[in-house]
């Protein structure tokens, strides 16, 4: 293999990875040894088998395509200077979020998480549970909190099919059992056993952060917050008229400085709402990534929404061919009265397990039994 | 093609696969570089289906490992057999030997049950095809196992020592991405996925699978499915269940599709309640003459 095509390669991978396309020095070298194997004439073998060799995924491949298209025609030696300029141009797109930067400022201030008590219901603390977050200040927030991380520590944990060596309980464990009866002359006079091991559940949370939805989301986004310092897989998405992903944001530390935090880093926070849209995208960028057999996606929204409700019902029913259980949280579902006859909330509503209201601290406490 | 990829694909179509060139290239190059090959793709989509013809063509065994939620060494690699162990060990306390020296004589070898891996590697006569079938059900602690497996081809067993390699195996991992394979191992391999066939193929797959089969049957059964997979369906049918369909309607004496023959026989090809009512009979009709007319509406 000539140098030429060695250096245009690592230049496409190059290319690649300011796709965002997750491609690595391996792959380089994989790529570099199967274009040893394949013709060079055929543009369309060079394509394929670059594709296998880098690895592309399938939600990668309309990046990948177009790189190609734009970078490797039929002889690569020419094309050098043309990819160089491809490389620049693709590496200025996309605004990164704000938020990474704020991830880095330092939290200061000590934790004030620990209460001691673990029992929810004594006032004044009675009272806060049952005040609508419509009506709280921003100082019931840090009353709120307290009452928060108290709930979250109940959150169930579910068991896995795994085995793991435990103390009197599960399946006997033989390999075990017999190493101890080694000593004993073959006799098995104490078991060992195996038993199925415990996990926190894998929550992924998209929290509707428009307009309407203001006055309750950053009370629900506390609660997201405070139960992903015990299921700390907890993957967390706002959206509005977008979507972003704010997880790398939610570090540990007090929640209004994180909610802070989320809404300078959020574009169009409290602005209109476009779910179908924001969903779609979650579908297409992050449901393979992040959602598993073993998630639970929770969905806090009023559903008050105008666009167009066949992408909520197509995005809900990806989401919910491949997550564990499906669970929306609306604020609106308190009011008895409540019938889930918004638009979107009606097009949503057959891929629900679980609709939920979340209009008080009490509502979320009937969540937690649902998350594990 | 290049000869040699073309040579891949003439031999698994000569073995009843019918193969596109991504994944005769895609065989082609993991033969080659010695790598395991991860092949993900919808349900029925013919995965698993080319690592059993794959050990055909290269006329060797196929040595299969079906993943599942907490599988675990013992099902994957190895076991002790237990109960000769133990007999043994009964045996040797009566000959009045050491507890160190009854350790060696149980944990040896011919205590040892192989399973697929420690088989794949084991094998004397000439490298196996290793299926790993399904790997995003098992967890992720066994994938970063088999990750150790598959970059060295060897096996320790803490009684025994290390296992080496007689041949390397030829892998096919498959997944139906339930959940996303790690990066790790993603790298350790060549990766293929596997597309809904077009037109063409599909066509051509339904003539090979189901030999009862008309020129016009086959034709019309690929142009309904290619039409009905741009629905937007909760479970989209594969290949698997256009062989199905076209097996059921053979078998039945159709000669070609219309209304009332696809109501009678949607169940092979839409198996989510859903899906049966979303396409509903007025939709039929569309899909039907679809198929009828050479699929320019769909």
């Amino acid at each position: 293999m000539t140098n030429d095509l060695v250096v245009h390669l690592a230049r496409f991978g190059g290319a690649l990875r300011a796709r965002g396309v997750d491609v690595g020095v391996g792959d380089e070298m994989d790529a570099a040894r199967a274009l040893a194997l394949v013709g060079l004439a055929d543009r369309e073998e060079v394509r394929r088998a670059l594709r296998i060799a880098f690895k592309i995924r399938i939600r990668d491949w309309s990046a990948f395509d177009e790189l190609f298209d734009r970078v490797w025609s039929a002889s690569p030696r020419t094309d050098i200077a043309r990819h160089r300029a491809a490389a620049m141009r693709t590496s200025g797109g996309g605004a990164p979020l704000n938020v990474s930067r704020a991830v880095e400022e330092r939290e200061t201030e000590t934790r004030s998480m620990r209460g001691k008590d673990s029992v929810i219901g004594y006032s004044p603390d009675a009272v806060l549970r049952r005040k609508p977050f419509d009506e709280c200040s921003d100082a019931d927030l840090a009353a709120m909190e307290r009452l928060l991380a108290r709930m979250a520590r109940t959150l169930a944990t579910c068991r896995s099919r795994r085995l793991v060596p435990s103390r009197r309980r599960g399946v006997v464990d033989l390999r075990r059992s017999l190493r101890r009866a080694i000593d004993t002359g073959g006799e098995l006079v104490s078991l060992a056993y195996r038993a199925r091991a415990t996990e926190t559940p894998r929550l992924v949370v998209l929290c509707d952060t428009s307009g309407s939805m203001d006055r309750h989301a950053r009370f629900l986004l506390a609660f997201v917050v405070a139960l992903r310092r015990i299921a700390r897989n907890t993957e967390v998405f706002v959206f509005n008229t977008s979507l972003t992903r704010v997880t790398p944001a939610i570090a540990s530390g007090r929640i209004a400085r994180t909610l802070q935090r989320l809404a300078s880093g959020v574009p169009d926070w409290s602005a209109g709402t476009k779910i179908g849209e924001s969903l779609s995208e979650f579908v297409s960028r992050h449901l393979d990534r992040f959602v598993t057999h073993k998630s639970i996606v929770i969905v806090v929204s009023d559903g008050l929404d105008r666009g167009d409700t066949t992408l909520v019902a197509d995005a809900m029913r990806a989401i919910r061919s491949r997550a564990r259980r499906v669970i929306w949280l609306n604020p609106l579902a308190g009011d008895p009265r409540y019938e889930p006859t918004a638009r979107a909330m009606a097009a949503a509503r057959p891929f629900i397990d679980r609709l939920l209201p979340a209009h008080d601290l009490a509502s979320l406490e009937q969540v937690l039994p649902n998350l594990s | 093609m290049t000869p040699e990829i073309q040579s891949v694909y003439d031999g698994l179509e000569r073995h009843g696969y019918i193969a596109d060139p991504s994944i005769a290239t895609a065989v082609f190059l993991s033969r080659e570089m010695k790598k395991p090959l991860l092949v993900e793709g919808d349900a029925g989509g013919g995965k698993t289906e080319l690592a059993k013809v794959l050990a055909r063509l290269v006329d060797t065994e196929l040595i299969r490992l079906q993943c599942y939620e907490g599988l675990d060494v013992n099902t994957a690699v190895y076991e002790w057999n237990y109960p000769r162990q133990i007999l043994r060990a009964r045996l040797a306390e009566h000959e009045g030997r050491s507890a160190s020296e009854v350790e060696d004589l149980i944990f040896s070898r011919s205590y040892l049950l192989e399973r697929p891996l420690l088989r794949a590697i084991t094998r004397r006569e000439s490298p196996a095809v290793l299926l790993i079938d399904e790997i995003d059900r098992a967890d992720e602690g066994f994938e970063a196992f088999l990750l150790e497996v598959l970059s060295d081809f060897q096996v320790t067993i803490p009684e025994l020592g290390t296992i080496h390699a007689e041949h390397v195996p030829y892998v096919v991992l498959t997944s139906n991405r339930s959940r996303e394979i790690g990066d790790a191992l993603r790298r350790r391999c060549l990766y293929l996925y596997i597309e809904h066939p077009t037109l063409e193929k599909e066509v051509r797959i339904i003539r090979a699978k189901v030999p009862g089969a008309s020129e016009r049957l086959a034709s019309e059964v690929g142009r309904f499915l290619q039409a009905l997979r741009k629905r937007h369906l909760a479970k989209t049918p594969g290949v698997a269940e256009t062989i199905d369909w076209a097996q059921a309607l053979v078998r039945l004496h159709h000669d070609r599709l219309d209304r009332d023959v696809v109501v009678e026989t949607l169940g092979c090809i839409l198996k989510d309640q859903q899906d049966v009512e979303a396409v509903g009979r007025s939709d039929i009709d569309a899909l039907v003459a679809s198929a009828e007319t050479g699929g320019t509406r769909a």
